[in-house]
């Protein structure tokens, strides 16, 4: 026996505990000790503790919820499973305290029958919602199908169950009227009388359910003749008659989906607008970092801007001058690339320019505009100095193309 | 007539009031998808809802008839046609249909059925159909190409359905598929297929023929 708990510390407790019972509630019969204890929300001297209280059960190292914590919450969230026999349940304790009313005419009877006239109401209301729920999530979610036609079965049963309560209580409102009548009780009249109009409309959904039982039935029924017949195409087809002994063709030429006519899906172009707007800023970084488009993913707010901007402006002039550069070589034919480089007179305004910063502007000329250039596969060698040692570079001879070219435009603007 | 624009700004939003999952739904089943009750990824079962409600069916419809598309209803289930379009490109269709009697006949031959609702893994039925000399033939004889073992064949073929909305991969880690209910298309087509009785002189027979089932 676990620690006696009062209401005020049993919601406690579960307060106390909400996300691992909330947990435990949507993973029902599924966690493990380990699992549990694995959570953050919980420590072990916490699951001690709602264990002792019997809040929490474990069997063969699953944990579960107290099955009446679970019943209440069920009830409460009209899910789980149809079960009719409250109904009948209080339609007997109802019976019961009629009986004893028509004996003693006292009003603490007559508090029980309209106690049990209201529960008797509500409860079947309750039924039929869950049976509604669980026949469409049996139909939906139920995998193995001879179980679902079981199951789907079943409910037919309940539902004929609920019919037959709903008939009883008809006849106890019934057989009491004339009881009922002398109590004068305003009260009284009222819920009868909402159970009455409450019985009519159960028995319509009822009704309702039926016919999506029995749609769902058929379905599955449906379902397995289909499966019979695709085997017997299966063999046709295997037997290569396929096209000749049915009317396959016929029925797939009339097939209709988009998906299936290579329909493609509509394309729209982005409007420029968009583009200039913060989303769509953040799109072209998308795009650019799918496409490895670095020079669009460098592109952005410019940052403040630098004390020495002016000695940074001599390097943007020089970089400016790489296309005009690239033209006057293209436009030659003396040197090959690397000569021009070296030999190049450039204007006074950008500098000195050092041996080594020509070196690099090699590269990344033969990198940005390879495809203006005819690359011989030989060596050119060049002979230098540095600190009075001899030394000799080794270059790809590169000519300009021979071919009229167009001229590349890109990089007007660093 | 193509390039239409799929916000649902315009003159006919102003009239008529569109579900606000409009342009979802447009997405979704442009790209030739079936939009399922029973389906969960990006609130698929939602949007089936919207499209259900007949006030919402109707102004849907009638919005997407001016760009000349046609939701079409099936059980539990909508698929977007175009109107006054010729069905096009015969030869591939029969290919992928071809290939849809074979798998789901496999489906149909497996000890637990593989129907609407079913959830499933991959490895699961790799298994079985190791474990059964008849099904491993089937398996094997499905027209795929990249896949060596029976268990990448079948993630082949749930890759298949998936692309074309019949299946959904409900979870990632574990790998369970589950079938949707735009699986009942399948089944209708596969139940409008008539197989005509061998009477001696095959293939001529008309539409009209007796049909067994």
């Amino acid at each position: 026996m676990g620690l006696q708990l009062n209401v005020k510390e049993l919601l406690t407790q579960l307060y106390y505990n909400r996300n691992v019972i909330e947990y435990l509630f949507g993973n029902r019969d599924s966690i493990t000790v380990t699992e549990l204890l694995s959570r953050d929300d919980i420590t072990p001297e916490q699951y001690q503790k709602l264990i002792s209280y019997e809040v929490l059960y474990e069997y063969q190292n699953i944990v579960s919820v107290n099955d009446s914590v679970i019943a209440m919450f069920e009830d409460f969230m009209e899910i789980g499973e149809v079960t009719p026999g409250f109904i009948s349940d209080y339609l007997n304790e109802l019976n019961r305290h009629i009986k004893y009313y028509s004996e003693g005419k006292e009003n603490r009877f007559l508090r029980s029958i309209k106690k049990y006239l209201k529960r008797i109401n509500t409860a079947i209301t309750r039924e039929i919602i869950k049976l509604q729920k669980n026949v469409d999530d049996t139909y939906k979610n139920e995998s193995n199908y001879r179980i679902k036609l079981q199951k789907l079965d079943d409910y037919r049963t309940k539902r004929d169950t609920i019919i037959e309560f709903i008939r009883k209580a008809e006849d106890v409102i019934e057989e009491t009227r004339l009881l009922f009548n002398i109590t004068n009780d305003l009260e009284l009249y009222s819920i009868v009388a909402s159970l009455k109009s409450g019985l009519i409309e159960n028995l319509d959904f009822l009704i309702e359910i039926q016919t999506d039982i029995t749609d769902y039935i058929n379905k599955i029924q449906f379902q397995l003749d289909v499966y019979k017949k695709v085997q017997q195409l299966k063999e046709v087809k295997d037997r290569g008659e396929l096209h000749y002994r049915t009317n396959f063709r016929e029925v797939v030429q009339l097939i209709n989906p988009i998906g299936f006519n290579n329909h493609k899906t509509p394309r729209t172009k982005i409007p420029i607008d968009f583009l200039y707007t913060d989303d769509g800023y953040m799109l072209c970084g998308r795009v650019a970092e799918k496409y490895k488009i670095t020079r669009l993913m460098a592109r952005r707010m410019a940052d403040k801007m630098a004390g020495n901007f002016k000695d940074v402006q001599i390097e943007n002039s020089l970089r400016l001058d790489v296309s005009a550069l690239v033209d006057k070589f293209l436009s030659q034919q003396k040197h090959n690339l690397f000569e021009f480089l070296v030999a190049y007179k450039f204007p006074k305004a950008v500098g000195t320019i050092t041996f080594e910063e020509r070196i690099t502007l090699f590269v990344e000329i033969v990198l940005e505009y390879e495809k203006n250039f005819e690359f011989k596969y030989r060596l050119g060698y060049h002979d230098y100095e540095v600190n009075e040692i001899k030394k000799r570079l080794g270059y790809t001879i590169i000519l300009p193309k021979k071919e009229p070219k167009k001229k590349e435009t890109k990089k007007a603007t660093a | 007539m193509e390039n239409t624009n799929n916000n649902t700004g315009g003159n006919i939003s102003t009239n008529v009031k569109l579900p606000k999952q409009t342009h979802d739904i447009f997405a979704i089943m442009a790209r030739g998808h079936f939009i399922s009750s029973n389906g969960t990824k990006d609130g698929m079962n939602r949007l089936y809802d919207v499209i259900n409600n007949p006030e919402n069916f109707d102004n849907l419809q009638a919005y997407f008839n001016v760009i000349r598309y046609n939701i079409e209803r099936g059980n539990n289930f909508f698929y977007f046609a175009k109107i006054d379009e010729a069905n096009s490109l015969i030869e591939k269709k029969l290919e992928s249909f071809e290939k849809y009697i074979d798998i789901i006949d496999l489906f149909a031959s497996m000890d637990n059925k593989i129907t609407i609702g079913s959830r499933f893994r991959p490895s699961e039925i790799a298994e079985e159909c190791n474990a059964n000399v008849r099904l491993k033939q089937k398996l094997q004889k499905i027209p795929l190409y990249r896949s060596e073992t029976l268990s990448n064949k079948v993630r082949e073929i749930c890759d298949l359905m998936t692309r074309d909305s019949f299946l959904e991969r409900e979870d990632e880690e574990s790998e369970t598929y589950k079938v949707l209910d735009s699986y009942t298309y399948l089944m209708d087509i596969v139940n409008s297929i008539a197989i005509y009785e061998d009477t001696g002189n095959s293939g001529t027979e008309p539409a009209g023929g007796i049909i067994y089932n």
